[in-house]
C-alpha cells in the first residue's frame, strides 16, 4: 500500500514527521518498506510517498481512512472525514436501476449512483501526481476518481457506461460453465460457475470485484455513468483472480475484506468529487440492495490472561483504553476482572481474546515487554543422528573432500541413469509445476549434482575433484506415498589434492582408493554387524570396478568406477564413486563401545605367498582362514598382490600375513611353525594354489 | 733409551694431532698401544734392562702409554664434533619452502551456519526433531491455520508434486507432526531444507529454515524475547541491538518479526545509514519471524489452549550466512565451485 504524507494529514491530525512516523507505524506492525521525498507538481509542496507492507489480516489498512485509524490510536491525534455534500438532482437512482443480488453469499451488499452529464476529461494535476505516485497510471477524470476514493476509503468502486447497460437491471449471479467474457484489458476469458459476474439483464458487465468488462467501459462518448460500491466474499474473488492470474487492486482488497458498511460513504465521496471537479452531475438518491448485514459478536477478555500470554503486567484499565483507541467498544467489568468488547465490522480479524491481547501488546509496545527466560521443564537430549554427521563430515574433510550441497531437481534422463538405492526401475516424484521444464523430477541420486559440480569445477580449471553431498533422495513409493532416504555420496576426481613440493607424479585415485575411503567410514562408524562386499552389476559402474556393501543382506550402498559409457554420454573423463545409505548405515553404527584389555603375550607373525588365477578373489582365503576357529590365530589379511614374470600369465602371486597369539603363554617357534606349515598346506591343496617362498 | 723415547713420543703425538678420521686413529691405537705396537713392544723389552733401570723405565713408558690413549681420546671427540658440524651443515634445507600435506576439505558454508544455531539452541536445552521434505496440504497449510483460498498462502508460492502432495514452504510442518506425537513441556529446533518456486540473487527454490519452538504450562511473549535475544546475541555479538516488532502470521498470534542492528552499518549514525546497500538506510536487518502460537494450532494437534501456551519462531540458514560472511548472491552456496567453498569450513 502506498500513501503521501500530506495526503494521510487529510485524513487525521498528528505532529508526528514522516520520519517519526515510519517508526511508528513499524513498531506497530504497518511496516514501512520505503520513504520517499516527493514535490507536488502545483503547488510545489514538500511530500513524501510511503510504501507500506500490510500483512494479509489487515485489509481494514489498504485504504487512507483505515491508516488513519490506526495513526491516531498510535499518536492520539483525531480522525477526520473530508466533508461530503453530493444531494444530486433529477429523478431517484433507485427508479431508474433496479438492482437483483442472486447469490447474498458471494454478494452481502451493492450499492449504485448515477452521474449524469458526465465529461470524460483528463484529471487535474494534482490527482494525477497522487494517483502516479501511489502507482496507480491516471486514465481519465472518472476512472481516477474512482481510484482516488479506493485509495481513500480502501473500499473498490467501478463506473459503466450507463447507456451500454440498456436493461437497466444490475443482476449479480454466478458465470455459466466456460462463459466468455473480454475483461477492461481487451483479454477475452473463459469463466467458470466458481466466477461472480455483474449482469445487466441478461448480459455480463463486469468481473465482480476483479475487472470490469470492456463493452460497458467509459469513454469520451459517455453521458451518464452507473458508480458501482459493493462487497464481495473474499474466498469467492480470490479464486477468481488466482485461475485467471488476474490480480487488480479491487481484488487485493476484496480478499483481504471491505467493510460493507463503507459501501455508501464511498459513493457520496466519489460522486461530490465528480461534482467539483465537473466531471458529471450526480443524480439524486442510491440503489441500494444489502442483503447480508454482518453480525457483530461480544468477545470477553480475561484480564489476567493478558499478563500470562505477554508476561507483562497491564492493568484493564490500560487494556480498555488501548482497545477503545482503535475505535472499539469496550468496558471493563472490575469484579469479574473481565472486559467485554464488542466486536467491530471494520476489523473482521478481532473476533478471539487472543487477537485482542494482541492489539493490546502491539499498541502497548513490543519494547516495553520485558525480556525473561522460562524455566527449563524437559531437558536437552543427546542427538544420535547428529552427532554421526559431524564425525562423518570432520572425517571426510580429512581425507580432502569437500561438502556440496545441491538442489533436489534433475532431469529425466539423469534420474534413468542413476536410480541411487532405490533398486530396480523406481518411480521418480514429479514436480508439477517446475521452475525449467528440463528439472521436473526430484533426484533419485545424488549422483546427478555431483557430477554436474564435477563439470562447473573441470570448465573452472579444477585439476582435482573430491567431493561429498549428504542428502535426501526421493521417490515414489508403490502406494503413492512418497519416500525420503538420506544418502551420502561422494565423486573422487584425479589424484588426491595435496599442498607443497610435488612428489613426483601424483598417483590418480583409483577403485582401492574408493573403496579405502569407504572403508574408513565404516571403521569410524565401529559397525555393529559385519559388512560384506560382493560384485556389483549396475548401469553405472564398470563391470570390472564395481562393488556393492551389504550389512545382514541389507545393500547399505556401492562404488567403484563409473562406467564408460556413461562418462561419454555426460561427456566427463573417468572418476571414482561412492553412494552409501545413511539412514541404513546409522542403524548399522553402535552407539556403544566394549574395549578389550591389552594382551600380555607377544604376537608372533608368519608370511605365505600362494599363485592363483587372476579372478581368484583375494578374501576366500582370509575368510576361510578366519573361518577355521584357530583360537591361536588373531588375524589375517592380505598385504601384496604382483602379477608378471616370473608369475605365468593369467595367475597372479598374493601374499598374506598370519598373526599367531596364545592369551595364557608364549608360544615357542615349533609350535608356531608346525601351525603354520599345516595351515599353508591346506591353503594349496583346498585352493589349488601353488605356493611361493 | 731416553732419546728414543722422545722421539717416539714426538712422532706418536704429531700423528694424532694430524689424524682426522676415527678409523685412522684406531689404527694408530693399535699401532702404538696394540699387542705388538711400539709401546707394548718397549714394555715387554723391559726386562732385558738392568734390574735398577726398569722401575723408572717402566713408569716413563706407562706414562706414555697414558698420554697417548688420554690424546686419542681427546682427538676422537674433537673429530666427532667436527664430523656432527659438517653433517648438521649439509643436512641444512630451505626452511622458507612450503609444507608438504593433503588439501584439507571443507564443510559448507551452509553446514557451518546450521551447526551454529543449532548448538546455542542445544546448549538452552532445546532438542532435534526432523520431518520429511514432500508434505502434504494439512501438514505444510492446513494445520498451520493457512486455510485453502486465505491471502496468506501468497506468502509461500508453492511447488506441487506427484499424488497431490508438495514440497514443505517450512519447516514448521515439523512442529505439527511433533505435538501430534509427544505432550509438553516440549523445547525442539528444526534444521531443514525448505522449497518456494522462486528464483533470483535473494531467492533459491530451495533454501534452510531452523523452525523452533517451545511449549509448556505458562510460556509468554517475554519468553520469546528473552530466548531470542540470548540466541541471537551468541550468533552475532553480544553488542548486537535486537529489535522487536509486531507482524502477521497465520500460526502465531502475537506475531513478530525480529531485527538485528545493521552489520554493516552500524545502524547508529544516519549518516553512515543513508549508503548502506544492505539495510537500505533502515539500520535494522529483518533476521527471524516469531510469535506465540495460535490457540487454533493447538487445537489441531489437540492441545488445550487454556492450559498451554507456547512460542515458535524460525529464520532463514542463507540469509544468516550472507550477512555473516558477505555474500550477496544466494546461487553460489548451490553452484558448488571449490574457489568458493574452499573459503570456509
Ligand atoms: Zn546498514
Amino acid at each position: 500500500m502506498k500513501f503521501t504524507f500530506n495526503w494521510l494529514k487529510e485524513f487525521v491530525a498528528f505532529k508526528a514527521t514522516p520520519e517519526k512516523l515510519a517508526e511508528l507505524l513499524t513498531m506497530a506492525g504497518l511496516e514501512v518498506e520505503s520513504l520517499t521525498p516527493l514535490r507536488e507538481p502545483e503547488t510545489n509542496q514538500s511530500d513524501w510517498l510511503f510504501e507500506v507492507a500490510v500483512t494479509p489480516n489487515r485489509g481494514d489498512c489498504l485504504g487512507l481512512a483505515g491508516l488513519a485509524r490506526e495513526v491516531s490510536a498510535l499518536t492520539g491525534g483525531q480522525t477526520k472525514t473530508a466533508p461530503v455534500s453530493s444531494p444530486g438532482k433529477g429523478p431517484d437512482t433507485a427508479k431508474r436501476i433496479n438492482i437483483q443480488i442472486d447469490t447474498p453469499r458471494l454478494c452481502s451488499r451493492y450499492s449504485a449512483r448515477i452521474v449524469d452529464a458526465v465529461d470524460v476529461a483528463p484529471s487535474p494535476p494534482w490527482v494525477r501526481f497522487r494517483l502516479e505516485s501511489c502507482g496507480i497510471r491516471s486514465i481519465n477524470n472518472i476512472v481516477d476518481i474512482t481510484n482516488y476514493v479506493m485509495l481513500e476509503t480502501g473500499q473498490p468502486l467501478h463506473a459503466f457506461d450507463l447507456d451500454r447497460l440498456p436493461a437497466r437491471r444490475i443482476v449479480v449471479r454466478p458465470a455459466r460453465e466456460r462463459q466468455k467474457f473480454t475483461t477492461l484489458d481487451g483479454v477475452e476469458r473463459e469463466l467458470a460457475t466458481d466466477d461472480l459476474l455483474i449482469c445487466d439483464g441478461d448480459s455480463p458487465a463486469a468481473l465482480a470485484g476483479v475487472m470490469g468488462g470492456v463493452e460497458t467501459e467509459v469513454g469520451a462518448a459517455t453521458r451518464s455513468i452507473l458508480l458501482e460500491s459493493a462487497n464481495f466474499d473474499p474466498t469467492a474473488i480470490r479464486r477468481t483472480a488466482k485461475r485467471l492470474a488476474l490480480h487488480s487492486e479491487a481484488s487485493h482488497r476484496f480478499e483481504r475484506g471491505v467493510d460493507p458498511e463503507g459501501t455508501l460513504a464511498a459513493l457520496d465521496r466519489a460522486v461530490d468529487l465528480m461534482s467539483k471537479l465537473s466531471a458529471g452531475t450526480p443524480a439524486a438518491g442510491v440503489a441500494d440492495r444489502y442483503p447480508r448485514k454482518p453480525k457483530t459478536a461480544t468477545l470477553w477478555l480475561r484480564e489476567e490472561r493478558i499478563g500470562k500470554l505477554l508476561g507483562v503486567r497491564i492493568d484493564g484499565k490500560l487494556a480498555v483504553k488501548i482497545l477503545r483507541s482503535l475505535g472499539l467498544d469496550a468496558r471493563r467489568e472490575a469484579n469479574h476482572n473481565r472486559i467485554k468488547v464488542v466486536s467491530s465490522v471494520r476489523r473482521p480479524d478481532l473476533c478471539r481474546e487472543t487477537d485482542l491481547i494482541e492489539e493490546i501488546a502491539r499498541l502497548h509496545g513490543y519494547e516495553k515487554i520485558p525480556t525473561t527466560l522460562p524455566p527449563l521443564r524437559s531437558g536437552g537430549k543427546k542427538d544420535h543422528r547428529l552427532a554421526w554427521e559431524r564425525r562423518l563430515r570432520s572425517f571426510l574433510a580429512g581425507e580432502g573432500f569437500a561438502e556440496v550441497i545441491n538442489l533436489p531437481f534433475t532431469t529425466e534422463t539423469f534420474n534413468h541413469s542413476f536410480v541411487g538405492l532405490w533398486g530396480d526401475a523406481p518411480t521418480p516424484v514429479a514436480v508439477m509445476n517446475p521452475l525449467a521444464k528440463e528439472n521436473a523430477e526430484m533426484r533419485l541420486s545424488l549422483l546427478p549434482g555431483l557430477s554436474e559440480n564435477l563439470r562447473l569445477n573441470l570448465a573452472q580449471k579444477a585439476e582435482t575433484f573430491y567431493a561429498y553431498h549428504l542428502g535426501k533422495t526421493f521417490r515414489a513409493g508403490p502406494d503413492g506415498e512418497s519416500e525420503e532416504r538420506q544418502c551420502l555420496a561422494g565423486v573422487m576426481f584425479g589424484a588426491r589434492p595435496r599442498v607443497g613440493l610435488r612428489h613426483g607424479e601424483a598417483a590418480t585415485a583409483g577403485f582401492l582408493d574408493c573403496k579405502g575411503l569407504v572403508e574408513g567410514l565404516l571403521d569410524l562408524l565401529h559397525g555393529a554387524a559385519p559388512v560384506t562386499w560382493s560384485g556389483e552389476t549396475t548401469d553405472i559402474l564398470h563391470p570390472g570396478r564395481a562393488a556393492a556393501l551389504r550389512s545382514a543382506g541389507r545393500k547399505l550402498g556401492h562404488l567403484g568406477q563409473i562406467h564408460p559409457d556413461v562418462c561419454d554420454r555426460l561427456g566427463l573423463p573417468p572418476f571414482f564413486l561412492f553412494e552409501l545409505d545413511f539412514d541404513g548405515l546409522l542403524e548399522y553404527a553402535p552407539r556403544q563401545i566394549a574395549a578389550r584389555s591389552l594382551p600380555r603375550f607377544p604376537l608372533v607373525e608368519r608370511d605365505f605367498a600362494v599363485v592363483v588365477d587372476r579372478a581368484f578373489p583375494s578374501r576366500q582365503i582370509v575368510d576361510w582362514i578366519k573361518n577355521r576357529g584357530e583360537t591361536l590365530i588373531e588375524d589375517v589379511s592380505v598385504f601384496d598382490q604382483y602379477m608378471g614374470p616370473p608369475i605365468p600369465e593369467g595367475k597372479k602371486s598374493l601374499a598374506y600375513k598370519v598373526s599367531y597369539r596364545a592369551e595364557d603363554r608364549t608360544l615357542t617357534d615349533s609350535e608356531i611353525n608346525s601351525l603354520h606349515q599345516t595351515l599353508v598346506e591346506q591353503i594349496g591343496r583346498l585352493f589349488g594354489a601353488q605356493l611361493r617362498s | 733409551m731416553n732419546d728414543s723415547l722422545e722421539a717416539l713420543r714426538g712422532e706418536v703425538l704429531e700423528h694424532i694431532q694430524k689424524s682426522d678420521s676415527e678409523k685412522e686413529l684406531e689404527e694408530l691405537r693399535v699401532g702404538v698401544l696394540g699387542r705388538s705396537g711400539k709401546v707394548t713392544l718397549l714394555l715387554r723389552g723391559l726386562k732385558d734392562l738392568p734390574a735398577e733401570e726398569r722401575p723408572r723405565a717402566g713408569e716413563q713408558l706407562n706414562q706414555l702409554r697414558r698420554l697417548v690413549e688420554e690424546r686419542i681420546d681427546t682427538r676422537l671427540v674433537a673429530i666427532k664434533e667436527q664430523s656432527r658440524e659438517r653433517a648438521l651443515k649439509e643436512e641444512q634445507i630451505d626452511i622458507t619452502l612450503p609444507g608438504t600435506r593433503w588439501e584439507r576439505g571443507r564443510t559448507h558454508p551452509l553446514t557451518l551456519v546450521i551447526d551454529e544455531i543449532v548448538d546455542v539452541f542445544l546448549a538452552m536445552g532445546f532438542e532435534i526433531a526432523r520431518g520429511p521434505d514432500i508434505e502434504d496440504d494439512y501438514y505444510n497449510f492446513e494445520a498451520l491455520n493457512i486455510p485453502k483460498d486465505h491471502p496468506a498462502r501468497d506468502m509461500q508460492d508453492t511447488f506441487f508434486v506427484s499424488n497431490g502432495r508438495l514440497l514443505r514452504t517450512h519447516t514448521s510442518p515439523v512442529q505439527i507432526r511433533t505435538m501430534e506425537r509427544r505432550k509438553p513441556p516440549l523445547q525442539v529446533i528444526v534444521p531443514g531444507a525448505v522449497y518456494r518456486h522462486d528464483d533470483d540473487a535473494t531467492h533459491s527454490p530451495m533454501f534452510h529454515q531452523v523452525e523452533g519452538f517451545m511449549v509448556d504450562d505458562r510460556i509468554a511473549l517475554s519468553d520469546l524475547k528473552g530466548v531470542l535475544s540470548h540466541f541471537l546475541r551468541q550468533i552475532f555479538s553480544q553488542e548486537t541491538g535486537v529489535r522487536f516488532r509486531p507482524s502477521f502470521f497465520p500460526f502465531t498470534e502475537p506475531s513478530a518479526e525480529i531485527d538485528i542492528q545493521c552489520l554493516i552499518c552500524g545502524g547508529e549514525s544516519s549518516a553512515a545509514r543513508q549508503t548502506c546497500r544492505v539495510c537500505k538506510g533502515s539500520g535494522w536487518l529483518e533476521i527471524m519471524g516469531a510469535g506465540m502460537i495460535d490457540p487454533h494450532v493447538f487445537k489441531f494437534v489437540r492441545y488445550d489452549p487454556e492450559k498451554v501456551s507456547g512460542f515458535a519462531f524460525g529464520m532463514g540458514v542463507e540469509r544468516i550466512a550472507m550477512l555473516k560472511y558477505g555474500i550477496d548472491d544466494i546461487r553460489l552456496f548451490f553452484q558448488n565451485d571449490l574457489r568458493f567453498l574452499r573459503q570456509f569450513g
